[in-house]
């Protein structure tokens, strides 16, 4: 377990303690982070699980994957640290990560 | 409504509220030699295991060789992957929210202008046009001399494509019917696409397969997935959610005053229950690793059933048979479960089905004097293994 600090758009926060070997996304939806809302369940095909990596994590979380860049892409979001958390596997370098949540998903 | 017990649940009482079981019990068959997956997880873990290709009679006798002549549906891998990606914008909620929205809206004032008008109508006529309007915009069909035509045209080719029978003298009927199809709906429809597109490209698979010089095969076979996979499947659901709403008070209620999200999500439980897409078919070019039936032999071929995936207890908690829209959030699982499939084939358009089901609905239901006259029959075509819901008849007050 490690855990994750979600930041919503209102300053609001959320901790949560991640697994290891799931992706940021399921973690979020099964801890109930409702920024989150993944309506592709993962497949990186709706764009509506991005969150925005704080500045100091971004060399950890790596950048946007190739599977990410169409829906990043249509979604507009334009934030230097957007990732879709779907393709954003937990390990154990993640503890304490801090990411934000956009405004919205759609 | 069907109110049974459902088998498996007697602890719960649970009802069994599906329609369409009954028919899909009786007709389902998976491809001979294919193994039945009926685990959620195990069919998660192979519709999203890159080792897998899209199988099944149709999928298997495809010429790879010549992938600029074929829809992506029976492409895999990069190639795949390349071709979603050019147009995975055109599915993207905001999209959906900033263009397709529009048109839906658009069509649905047609359709209740023509319901308020006529008094009575066929509902799966009213499902089409909003079905065809909407994937005609995605796809670009957009300088037919109408939709109503394109839509009859689109239809005429996907029924002789599905009445197909087997025999030498069928077979060359059918060629000849099917011919003169394509040929009308090439001539009327797609040719004049493309011409507009030529001279000025827009953000749609049209225009798309322009850019990237797509054969004419090519553009039709594309054209004629995104018509059985997009509108064939959406009339139906709209049908079959109609149905459910018409003959639950209650859950109607909550729909018309329920929020939008509430709205999807009675929606999303109607169609974990009631899946058009019954079975996928997948075969392994190279070992499959995994836990709990995902394991593949080299070469194996596999039969994921979506009907006993979306009700398999695991994911589902108690009477899964049972219609409970609050299911999926209690259970912290994407609303329609499998419905959309999974993995690199998953549906692009489920976000814009899902749309245009709660539009055409949330209108419908709002009709003065609304109310079903007649009852669909649950029929099955065996082609697309999936239920059609025919003579549903919808009435309301004149304007
Ligand atoms: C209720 C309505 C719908 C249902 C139940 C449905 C279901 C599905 C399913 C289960 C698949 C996966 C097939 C596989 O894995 O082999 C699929 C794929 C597909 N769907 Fe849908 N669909 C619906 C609406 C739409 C709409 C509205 C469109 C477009 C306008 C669309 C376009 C497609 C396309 C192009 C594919 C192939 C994707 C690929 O192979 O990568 N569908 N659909």
């Amino acid at each position: 377990m490690v855990m994750v600090r979600f930041i919503a758009i209102d300053g609001s926060e959320q901790t949560i303690d991640a697994t290891c070997g799931m992706s940021l996304m399921e973690n979020a939806v099964a801890n109930g982070v409702e920024a989150i809302e993944a309506i592709c369940g993962g497949n990186a095909y709706c764009g509506t699980c991005r969150v925005h990596v704080d500045p100091v994590w971004r060399k950890v979380t790596g950048p946007v994957t190739e599977i990410e860049e169409p829906m990043i892409e249509a979604s507009g979001d334009s934030d230097p640290g957007v990732r879709l958390s779907c393709q954003i596997p937990v390990t154990t370098d993640l503890e304490g990560l801090v990411v934000r949540t956009p405004e919205s998903q759609s | 409504m069907s109110t049974a017990p459902a088998t498996g649940c007697p602890v719960h009482h649970g009802r069994d509220d599906r329609k369409s079981a009954k028919v899909a019990e009786t007709n389902l068959t998976p491809m001979a030699g294919a193994r039945v997956v009926s685990s959620f997880a195990a069919g998660r873990d192979i519709l999203r295991s890159p080792k897998v290709r899209q199988a099944g009679a149709s999928a298997e006798a495809v010429d790879l060789s010549k992938p600029e002549e074929i829809s992506f549906f029976f492409l895999d891998g990069d190639l795949h992957r390349k071709r979603r990606a050019a147009v995975a914008g055109l599915f993207a909620p905001k999209t959906i929210v900033t263009r397709h929205r529009a048109v839906m809206d658009r069509t649905m004032d047609a359709i209740v202008a023509d319901l308020q008008r006529r008094g009575s109508a066929p509902l799966d006529e009213l499902s089409w046009q909003m079905a065809v309007d909407v994937a005609a915009e995605i796809v670009g069909l957009t300088e037919s001399d109408s939709n109503a035509s394109l839509a009859g045209r689109v239809k005429a080719v996907l029924d002789s494509s599905v009445s197909r029978r087997p025999g030498f003298f069928n077979t060359l009927l059918f060629n000849a019917k099917m011919m003169v199809r394509v040929g009308r709906f090439w001539k009327h429809d797609l040719a004049p696409a493309i011409e507009a597109r030529r001279k000025q490209l827009r953000d749609d698979v049209i225009s798309h397969m322009v850019k990237e010089n797509y054969s004419k095969k090519g553009m039709i076979m594309e054209c004629l997935s995104y018509g059985g996979a997009g509108m064939m499947t959406t009339r139906e659901f709209i049908v079959m959610a109609a149905w459910h709403l018409f003959e639950k008070p209650a859950l109607r209620e909550r729909f018309l005053t329920g929020d939008e999200t509430d709205q999807f999500a009675i929606l999303e439980e109607i169609l974990r229950l009631e899946p058009v897409a019954s079975l996928l078919h997948r075969r392994a070019v190279e070992p499959v690793e995994g836990e709990h039936g995902a394991a593949m032999q080299d070469g194996e071929a596999v039969c994921v059933s979506i009907r006993e995936a979306n009700t398999d207890e695991a994911i589902t908690g108690p009477c899964p048979y049972e219609l409970d829209p609050d299911r999926a959030r209690r259970m912290k699982v994407i609303g329609p479960y499998m419905s959309f499939g999974d993995g690199p084939h998953r549906c692009p358009g489920a976000q814009v089905a899902l749309h245009e089901t709660r539009v055409f609905l949330d209108r419908l239901f709002r009709l003065p004097g609304i109310r079903l006259e007649s009852v669909p029959d649950v029929l099955w075509n065996p082609q697309i293994q999936g239920y059609e819901l025919r003579g549903a008849v919808v009435a309301c007050d004149p304007a």
